[in-house]
């Protein structure tokens, strides 16, 4: 496997609501160039993107963070199929689509679009994932 | 299998084959036995027929298709075989992963029935058959089932299975049972199909269709032989009869071959045919092998039902019986009613667990991956100045750099650098943030100001010291909270539980693998710090957030060392220009980065524990004695309830300060007093600011000794600190 690049974007932590909101950006072209969300968890929004983007509301509270700790590979589809000779869950059906899980026994992520995909983890589980795909 | 006759390897000896023929076959067809003795089967159920081939050990011949040049090695008669070393990297084993609907297993009669009537009900079916090389081994939940192909390991995950495998036949538990020309009905069928001799036969049971045999009536007694059967012992009408034969086929009944339903117990899946059925037990043996595999006699039997284990279970676990290779297909009928014959009742067959069948440690390894342990951002720049790297809590960390009293010195008298990236760094924050670390930590929270930082530990609802580390006050309702590396994910889980369970309006974010930190120190670290551009770091127990050359980077001030220290948390990405920039500053002051080794020494020094090596499960804070971390008068934090039934209880526990003159003794050393074992030595360097052994250790029986014997010397108890007790150094 080709070495990663590395990911900026931001985390932001926030009440499930307030993160459903922000995630339902009605079409990936209404977002900011370049801009992926990745909802981590009910609470938690990754936004990968380069350069400066805040998101804001008003009243409620919420952690933001400028987030370097993660790498990742665009994957075409053929390399998709490979690294999914390393995946011993079902993948989800929808596109796009957050999988999370072990891949090849390495904590990892892949968003999948339509016709590409990105494969992450935190670059302190990158070499592992590297080596072993 | 073989179009043309040919010829293979057995014992380094070329044997000839013809068309169709398994080894096994051929062997017998040459007039030998695969395994020196015991009944044939031919159907890969028992494990008489196990030998070497091209290598690999414990195959079942039977299911071995003969071919030119295969290599093929009998086992010694007695004992294990031979060992070979590893001739270079093995063949990696790859594997298929498949989605099924419904698996059928099996492919006999009922099996192929079951398949076409799914099939007709519009279900998509997948047949797999061990006679066409697919060959399920093991069924795990999912069902997902484990089978090994000839290109490699075949893993289906499917909505349904049946099991169609059909059933066994009961093999002879009788004195000579281990002799050569002993055969199964459908063994003898097989070989009177591929047109192999079997002189003088004589059959016990219903005779086989088609093969020329005399069949005998009576009980089965015994066989006789020197190596191969010459007669056979039956009893009739309460009289033995001796018949000299050459092969004794034998028709005594048949089991189900049920191991891989029972291994899916609660899973979806049905079993049909002979799987299913429910086969008369064979007498109980008397005397005799009954598990050829491990070489189970009726008397180990007895052994160990004598020794009180009365149980199918125990009686396998204890015996050893039906945990060969096999897997008791053939002798569970037998050993199950032996207990019958004890207890009045069959019991039910033994739990199945995968492997059904030998597999080479790399089929079962294949596509199983270790632990994947992290790496810090600056593990490439450790390596480059030769560090020995080791694994701790889940981390890649380097132990030491080639010399860690060296490293040792540089942090008591210049500066150093350690890399602490892998501590665990949250942030919580939230309306609700200072009530929820109120209850979580046994410090008051309250009482800290922005600006400012706590150690704390971290107690579970027993009192117990779960974790340690700092608390950090961004603002009045935002705090950076650090734990132990070991301990960073379950802290985690334990504040996502609190969080949820008190459902406080609080939010947390992980930040371990996010931000790298470095922890410079020493009594030169903030001259080191003022030539990077941080002329006023913060003092003592402060933090600040502040740029280093355009990297933001939170400084706390603390002291796990004992000297002056300031751990620099920033973005991981960055963290090897900051480490470089740090080494190349610091050259004048005499820095070089320490290992872990010489940290544990120098926090050993000052007293500090580390939480899992100094600690123990039920470790309170008053056995640490660390009551000065609580606040009793707080209404409530996790623990306070059992901390106060407990506190005016005798506590028969204390961890101790000890020293002693000459070397550090091995760190779980005994501590006595007159003879008698305290506790033992958690911890122990030999200082060399002091000039003497330091150590930490339990004492667990009051009243407390000031002094133990360790390693054959007299130890002094004290109390830590032993380095700087009034921690001038690390407020200097």
């Amino acid at each position: 496997m080709r070495a990663p690049e590395q990911l900026h974007g931001t985390r932001v932590v926030a009440a499930p609501a307030i993160l459903d909101e922000l995630a339902a950006w009605p079409e990936p072209s209404a977002l900011p160039g370049g801009v992926t969300l990745l909802r981590l968890a009910a609470d938690d929004l990754l936004m990968i993107h380069q350069g400066s983007v805040k998101a804001a509301w008003k009243g409620e509270s919420s952690i933001q963070e400028k987030e370097s700790g993660f790498v990742g590979w665009w994957l075409t589809p053929e390399e998709l199929d490979h690294v999914v000779t390393h995946v011993d869950w079902p993948l989800p059906a929808d596109r796009p689509a957050l999988a999370q899980g072990l891949i090849a026994g390495v904590p990892a992520k892949l968003w999948l679009e339509e016709d590409r995909a990105l494969l992450l983890c935190t670059a302190a589980y990158a070499h592992e994932l590297e080596e072993r795909l | 299998m073989s179009a043309e006759a040919g010829r293979f390897v057995l014992d380094g000896r070329r044997l000839p084959y013809e068309p169709g023929d398994t080894v096994a076959i051929a062997i017998v067809r040459a007039g030998e036995h695969p395994k020196y003795g015991g009944t044939l089967c031919l159907a890969g159920d028992c494990g008489n027929c196990v030998a070497e081939v091209d290598g690999i050990a414990y195959v079942r011949t039977c299911q071995t298709p003969a071919s030119d040049g295969l290599e093929v090695d009998r086992h010694p008669a007695d004992g294990a075989p031979a060992w070979h070393e590893p001739q270079g990297e093995p063949a990696e084993i790859g594997v298929e992963r498949e989605e099924a609907d419904l698996v059928v297993i099996g492919a006999g009669r009922s099996g192929t029935a079951a398949a076409a009537e799914a099939k007709r009900a519009g279900r998509q079916v997948t047949q797999l058959e061990a006679a066409q090389g697919t060959e399920v081994v093991a069924v795990y939940a999912g069902p997902t089932l484990i089978a090994r192909t000839p290109e490699g390991m075949l893993h289906i995950r499917a909505k349904e299975v049946v099991v169609a495998t059909g059933a066994a036949e009961i093999q002879p538990v009788c004195p000579g049972s281990g002799l050569a020309g002993l055969l199964t009905a459908r063994a003898a069928a097989k070989l009177q199909a591929a047109g192999v001799e079997m002189p003088n036969a004589v059959a016990i049971g219903p005779a086989p269709e088609g093969v020329p045999c005399t069949p005998l009536t009576g009980e089965l007694v015994r066989f006789e032989g020197e190596g191969r059967v010459s007669a056979v012992v039956t009893l009739e009408d309460g009289a033995e009869r001796t018949t000299s034969c050459g092969t004794v086929i034998l028709n005594l009944g048949r089991s189900p071959r049920d191991v891989l339903s029972r291994m899916g117990a609660d899973l979806p899946m049905s079993v049909i045919g002979s799987a299913a059925e429910a086969f008369p037990l064979p007498p109980a043996p008397t005397a005799g092998i009954v598990c050829a595999c491990a070489g189970i006699g009726v008397d180990d039997l007895q052994g160990v039902w004598d020794r009180g284990f009365n149980e199918l279970e125990l009686v396998k676990r204890a015996s050893l019986a039906g945990t060969g290779t096999c897997q008791g297909a053939a002798c569970m009928p037998h050993v199950r009613a032996w207990i019958a014959a004890r207890t009045g009742a069959a019991p039910e067959p033994f739990t199945a667990r995968p492997a059904s069948r030998q597999i080479t440690l790399g089929e079962a390894g294949a596509d199983v991956h270790l632990d994947a342990f992290r790496r810090t951002p600056l593990h490439g720049e450790h390596l480059a100045v030769g560090a020995q790297m080791d694994r701790f809590g889940g981390w890649w960390r380097p132990w030491n750099y080639g010399d860690h009293l060296a490293e040792y010195r540089a942090v008591r008298e210049a500066v150093s650098l350690g890399d602490v990236s892998t501590l665990g760094k949250f942030v919580v924050a939230g309306p609700d943030a200072v009530e929820f670390l109120q209850r979580l930590y046994p410090t008051d929270v309250s009482t800290i100001r922005v600006g400012r930082s706590r150690y704390a530990l971290l107690l579970n609802e027993r009192g117990h010291v779960i974790d340690d580390g700092m608390i950090c006050r961004e603002a009045d309702d935002r705090f950076v909270l650090t734990f132990t590396t070991g301990g960073a994910g379950n802290a985690e889980m334990w504040m996502r539980d609190w969080m949820e369970t008190w459902g406080l309006n609080v939010l947390l974010l992980d930040r371990t693998m996010s931000l790298a930190a470095i922890n410079v120190t020493g009594p030169r670290a903030a001259e080191l710090l003022a030539r990077v551009g941080l002329a006023d770091p913060p003092r003592f127990l402060q933090h600040v957030h502040t740029e280093l050359g355009g990297m933001p980077v939170h400084v706390m001030r603390l002291s796990f060392t004992g000297e002056a220290s300031w751990e620099i948390h920033h973005p991981v990405d960055r963290s090897v220009d900051l480490w470089r920039a740090l080494l190349e500053v610091g050259e004048e002051l005499g820095i070089r980065p320490h290992g872990l080794q010489a940290l544990f020494a120098l926090r050993l020094e000052k007293g500090h524990v580390i939480i899992g090596m100094d600690t123990e499960l039920d470790t309170t804070p008053r056995r640490l004695g660390m009551d000065w971390a609580v606040n009793m008068d707080k209404p409530f934090f996790i623990g306070r309830d059992a901390l106060a039934r407990t506190a005016s209880l005798p506590d028969q526990r204390r961890l101790v300060g000890l020293t002693m003159a000459g070397d550090a003794p091995t760190e779980g050393t005994p501590i006595a007093s007159r003879g008698e074992v305290l506790g033992h030595v958690t911890s122990s360097f030999a200082s060399p600011a002091l000039g003497q052994a330091v150590m930490l250790g339990w004492l667990k029986r009051a009243p407390f000794p000031d002094q133990v014997e360790v390693d054959g010397r007299t130890a002094a108890v004290t109390a830590p600190p032993f380095y700087d007790p009034e921690g001038l150094r690390a407020r200097a």
